[in-house]
């Protein structure tokens, strides 16, 4: 078996009163790509913000190279520098330009030099095919450059694991498509992802593995090939019936 | 109309005689309001930052109990300080100070009132800047934040690299505000015998009972600042918000980036070039296509 990156265990999350998460228990391995489906609501992005200490689980553990995060004493900064995070609303910093925000994490968590920075920064730009907007600040350009632009400020902190929240839900279909392609030359790189996804072609592609979340619980997971075409629960048919008929 | 133009005799009297004690008078005013200004708005960045450090349930009760004590501490601070007039608190600090210390701490002189002025006008700005701060750093989407701490940030980091500088930029119209109030509103330091613009015009009037004469004067000198002062800030909140263009850095120049400029052979819609597009899709679409698709 490939060496384990992250473990959910038994994981629950409740606001007030109101519980989003129940018994939460999946792995992720070096070079999965994961996809988390389901309908909106079902705790899927309440999940990945878990996983990077966004929220505080209520119960459970989250273990980063078999060491639990969640306890005490445990330095969330670090730890979430090792696990990059890709935002639904890019979340890209206003005040700074395209370059600067691709840099700032590089300089001031991981203490590269300038220079240093700058190279890697470039690097990942050029590979998202944003390397021509370096000058540019986030309010001059558009939702799916935004994006690949915060796909490549996560990739400059060369994370062990990338998360996505939804990164296409608040863009159009063509630039859906742009976001898409970077993320299918990242999985093919081998990069270990997981992927909050409405977009079930990706789900079913380009993923090894899918978890399909229902009212907070996983409903069924397993191989994507497997889930789509043949779901056992019920529940995930009648919400992948709905994807294949609309 | 001869009204007016007696009042403006006068007043050119008055400037020609006083001139001096005026300009003086006009230099105390802005560099106390451009002092305490300054001043102030450290105080309330100190205290809008103190106020917003988060805490969650979980955390160990002395970091807990010490952040609720720092927003008390503000919060009095803050409806003390803006909630009671300035005259008074320059005498209650002026004044009050040597009494309740015996002595031992006194204003003494120039330079104490100077000192007493500074110190007084600063923490007036700075209860009504500790709001805007806070309000300023509440604004900023959360969204910000969060993707600070995604990618490893501390909270300090986050709020220096990130916060802070959209905040600062948000709160300038504000920090403008208090500039322009302190420059009027120093005039009531007069309390304690500081000698700014308003202080000359009330020693000048006690020599000569030309109040109304000299009160214009003083109108025209106050708006002449406050407008140089808005001006200059306009000025400064533009330099802030940077250019509105960027420029593209490409090495190669015949990759054309789609969509974010217009390619130079393919014109403005104002030249002649895109004239002559223009007649042509007119005629295509009163004839139909005559070239032939290509």
């Amino acid at each position: 078996m490939s060496n384990t990156i992250l473990e959910v265990r038994h994981l629950s999350k409740t606001f007030g009163k109101n519980e989003v998460l129940r018994d939460i228990d999946f792995t992720v391995r070096a070079g999965d790509v994961t996809s988390i489906i389901g309908a909106s609501g079902s705790g899927k992005s309440t999940l990945l913000r878990c996983i990077n200490l966004l929220e505080t689980p209520t119960a459970g553990a989250i273990l980063f190279h078999g060491q639990d995060i969640t306890g005490k004493g445990m330095k969330a900064a670090a730890y979430r520098s090792k696990v990059g995070m890709v935002f639904q609303s890019f979340n890209l910093f206003n005040n700074m330009t395209v370059l600067d925000n691709c840099m700032v994490g590089q300089i001031k968590v991981l203490k590269k030099s300038k220079d240093e920075a700058k190279e890697n920064a470039m690097k990942y730009l050029e590979r998202v095919g944003m390397a021509p907007y370096i000058n540019a600040k986030p309010r001059q350009i558009s939702g799916g450059q935004k994006q690949r632009v915060a796909i490549a400020r996560a990739l400059a902190m060369e994370p062990e694991v990338l998360l996505f929240d939804e990164p296409t839900s608040a863009l159009d279909p063509e630039m859906v498509g742009e976001v898409l392609d970077v993320m299918r030359s990242l999985a093919d790189g081998g990069m270990t992802m997981l992927v909050v996804t409405h977009e079930m072609a990706f789900a079913r592609d380009v993923s090894n593995h899918v978890v399909f979340m229902s009212e907070g619980v996983i409903c069924e997971e397993g191989d994507p090939k497997e889930v789509f075409s043949n779901p056992k629960q019920q529940r995930t048919q009648e919400f992948l019936s709905r994807f294949a008929r609309g | 109309m001869d009204k007016f133009i007696e009042l403006g005799m006068d007043m050119a009297a008055l400037w020609g005689q006083y001139w001096d004690r005026y300009l003086s008078g006009i230099r105390s005013t802005l560099i106390l309001a451009v002092v305490a200004t300054l001043i102030g708005c450290l105080i309330g960045l100190i205290c809008g930052i103190l106020n917003t450090i988060p805490y969650a349930k979980n955390d160990p009760l002395p970091k807990r109990f010490l952040l609720k004590l720092i927003r008390v501490v503000v919060r009095i601070y803050v409806e003390v300080f803006r909630g009671t007039p300035m005259v008074l608190q320059a005498v209650f600090i002026y004044y009050g100070l040597p009494y309740f210390t015996d002595q031992q701490i006194m204003f003494r002189g120039n330079s104490g009132m100077w000192l007493a002025a500074i110190i007084i006008v600063s923490i007036n700005t700075g209860a009504y800047m500790a709001e805007s701060v806070r309000g300023g750093i509440i604004s900023i989407d959360p969204g910000q934040t969060e993707g600070a701490k995604a990618i490893g940030m501390t909270h300090v980091q986050t709020m220096t690299s990130v916060i802070l500088p959209q905040a600062l930029r948000n709160i300038l119209p504000q920090i403008g505000n208090n500039f322009i109030i302190n420059i009027k509103d120093t005039s009531v330091m007069f309390i304690i015998g500081f000698i700014e613009f308003f202080g000359q015009h009330r020693n000048i009037v006690g020599n000569n009972y030309m109040y109304f004469q000299s009160a214009a004067i003083e109108m025209i000198g106050y708006l002449c600042m406050t407008l140089v002062a808005s001006f200059l800030l306009r000025l400064l909140e533009r330099r802030m918000d940077g250019a509105d263009s960027y420029e593209l850095a490409q090495a190669d120049q015949l990759t054309m980036a789609a969509g974010t400029y217009s390619h130079p052979s393919r014109g403005t819609p104002f030249d002649e070039r895109s004239k002559e597009q223009r007649e042509r899709i007119r005629q295509e679409l009163k004839h139909g296509r005559t070239r032939g698709d290509r």
